[in-house]
């Protein structure tokens, strides 16, 4: 029943992804990827999906410029679907935007606690995350304007509002806010997928409630390993844990009491997923990020799972998810490239092979 | 080489002679040490130090610390080398891991200094090395939190590489200032050896053999006029000879002509003889 009207309003858009996603890199790309011997190798293998951004690159670019210009792609090709997306297909779209926005304001708000100039940070904001109103937040000369610009101008104001106030921002270490609002942020958009009459009982919430919810725990389980060994306490911690996901309740109040990776593992183990992850990963957790060639760490399973989740979107049709599947391939798509040249142009092939391809 | 060095303006006396042989000594032990000290710069061999203990000392704790300096520098270069590719290399999986750009936060968050370098004296015979020590500041874990969300461990690693690298560089720039200085000292020793070799010594060498022909051409003139001089002596003894020869006839032929007059005679023999003794005793004066 419900795809009966859906491709009236988001039928477009969903065409225009699965095009997309087409031309995301394949396994076989990728291994001609790690052939290569230069930069400019490189890009002439990325041709196919990428030629008109890569064309106006300097020989041997660098490897944040190569990564620049296909982010670049894919805010064009982002901002054409928000262009063309309307009614709740727009709004999805929209929430999806917001984390890229706590990124920049989280940005402006280090800026402007360190008296900063604001116009230069502008350029270093991530373009998803940007909003009309953005460049507003730069008149603010001290944290509480900052705090009341950010409320009356941002799609942003819930976040802050309940949680923080304008004395957070001051105290509080930029981390912990950033947390916070993005702790809000899933619970806000896990409440819209689960709410809203278009989405709720649809694919859209099937698939999209599995992965924030997946998002969710990531979070928390990285929160609280990289907490270790800093000053951040466990009942600040465990309020920058997600209240959805499979580990809440009992999970997070596990992980909130955890004092050592161990402790992580056991508040894992009743989600046969994460625990598969902690039994995984070798060496143990100091290891963590992969300190062998073969070895996955952690942080690696965790990206393994949500683009195996994000390919899987894929599989149903009449939702916008697939915009958010395509969002996160392309994302990590972007990383394994970067990866990929950064070896390259070090030298260090051995590690090459470090990245994640699910096509 | 006469020609090149010349030589010092000296009165050419025995007391000056005996000054610049002594100088002269005092050059060569001085090269022969400083000879030794350039063999030592090839290969450290142990000296008998007798003389100028103070300056082969030096001469050699300075080879052997500035062959010790350009060994150590070579493996910190080398180990610079590796550690910066690997600090490089973690700064790059740090990017794979946040998927963003966390510099401008990581810069703003970073208030104290964790990694510091202290500066210290160094004596090494006489010359002052700088040398730098790096320590870290226990405690100091300003953007500890950063990457929260993801990458955190990875940013860490990143950051204690970093600091290893920062490390190598330190003990680099500490190795290369000493470096440097025994550098500009060992060219400074090196001058003077040259100095000694090619200057003093010839110069000395060719004052001592002006002195000594000055020398010899006045023991020659010396020689010339004393032969001289006992040559008319003799010949004066000789005309005085004949001349007492020719009287001793005259008289004898006055007492044989004229008997009477022999009790006269020997007296004025005898005046005369006095006469001969007194003028020859003048003629040494004279001399």
């Amino acid at each position: 029943m419900e795809g009966l009207f859906f491709n009236v309003n988001g039928g477009y858009v969903e065409g225009i992804v699965r095009g997309y996603r087409n031309s995301l890199l394949s396994g076989q790309n990728y291994s001609n990827l790690t052939q290569c011997e230069t930069i400019d190798d490189v890009k002439l293998q990325l041709a196919p999906s990428y030629g008109d951004f890569l064309a106006s690159l300097p020989p041997n670019p660098s490897t944040s410029d190569l990564a620049g210009r296909m982010m670049d792609k894919l805010v064009s090709e982002f901002k054409y679907l928000t262009a063309q997306a309307t009614g709740s297909s727009a709004e999805f779209l929209e929430y999806m935007k917001y984390g890229y926005m706590i990124d920049n304001v989280a940005l402006l708000i280090t800026g402007t606690l360190h008296g900063r100039e604001l116009k230069p940070l502008l350029e270093r904001c991530h373009p998803l995350g940007w909003f009309e109103t953005l460049p507003a937040l730069i008149s603010a000369t001290n944290i509480e304007e900052l705090y009341n610009i950010v409320l009356i101008e941002t799609p942003l104001a819930a976040y802050f509002k309940d949680s923080l106030s304008h004395q957070d921002l001051d105290e509080l270490n930029i981390e912990i806010v950033r947390n916070t609002l993005y702790k809000n942020y899933l619970e806000d958009f896990y409440n819209f997928i689960t709410t809203h009459p278009d989405f709720r009982g649809s694919p859209t919430q099937d698939v999209m409630a599995e992965i924030l919810q997946f998002e969710a725990d990531r979070r928390s389980i990285n929160i609280t390993l990289n907490s270790f060994g800093t000053d951040l306490s466990k009942s600040e911690r465990a309020n920058l844990y997600p209240q959805i996901g499979k580990l809440y309740p009992e999970g997070n109040y596990m992980l909130g009491k955890a004092e050592d990776p161990e402790g992580v593992a056991l508040a894992c183990s009743a989600v046969a997923d994460y625990k598969a992850f902690f039994d995984n990963v070798q060496g143990g957790l100091g290891g963590m990020g992969g300190g062998s060639p073969d070895g996955k760490s952690l942080e690696d399973l965790f990206y393994q799972k949500e683009m195996e989740l994000s390919k899987l979107i894929f599989t149903r049709q009449f939702t916008p998810a697939v915009v958010y599947g395509w969002m996160k391939l392309k994302e990590q798509e972007i990383r394994n490239v970067t990866w990929i040249s950064e070896c390259i142009a070090q030298n260090q092939k051995e590690r090459i092979g470090n990245f994640i391809s699910v096509f | 080489m006469s020609g090149a060095v010349g030589r010092e303006a000296v009165f050419p006396t025995r007391q000056s002679l005996g000054l610049m042989k002594n100088k002269l000594k005092g050059a060569e032990i001085g090269h022969s040490l400083l000879k030794r000290k350039s063999e030592a710069l090839t290969k450290y061999v142990s000296i008998p130090i007798t003389i100028s203990r103070y300056i082969l000392t030096f001469h050699l704790l300075a080879n052997r610390r500035f062959r010790e300096i350009t060994r150590r520098i070579d493996e910190a270069k080398q180990k610079m080398g590796r550690v910066m590719q690997i600090a490089a290399f973690s700064l790059a999986e740090v990017s794979y891991a946040v998927g963003g750009d966390i510099g401008y936060q990581i810069q703003e968050s970073a208030k104290q200094a964790r990694f510091r370098v202290r500066a210290k004296q160094e004596n090494v015979s006489g010359v002052l090395l700088p040398s730098f020590e790096s320590y870290l500041q226990e405690g100091v874990n300003d953007f500890g939190l950063t990457g929260l969300g993801k990458g955190g461990q990875q940013i860490q690693r990143c950051r204690e590489t970093y600091a290893r690298a920062v490390e190598t560089l330190v003990e680099l720039a500490s190795l290369q200032t000493a470096f440097l200085i025994l550098d500009e000292v060992i060219k400074v020793v090196n001058r003077r050896v040259n100095a000694i070799e090619h200057v003093i010594i010839p110069r000395t060498e060719n004052t001592i053999k002006y002195i000594n022909s000055e020398l010899d051409e006045l023991d020659r003139e010396e020689f010339y006029r004393l032969k001289k001089v006992s040559g008319k002596k003799k010949r004066d003894v000789a005309a005085a000879d004949a001349e007492i020869l020719a009287a001793r006839q005259r008289a004898a032929e006055e007492q044989a002509a004229n008997p009477e007059a022999a009790a006269k005679t020997p007296s004025t023999k005898e005046e005369e003889s006095t006469d001969v003794l007194g003028e020859n005793e003048d003629n040494d004066v004279i001399f």
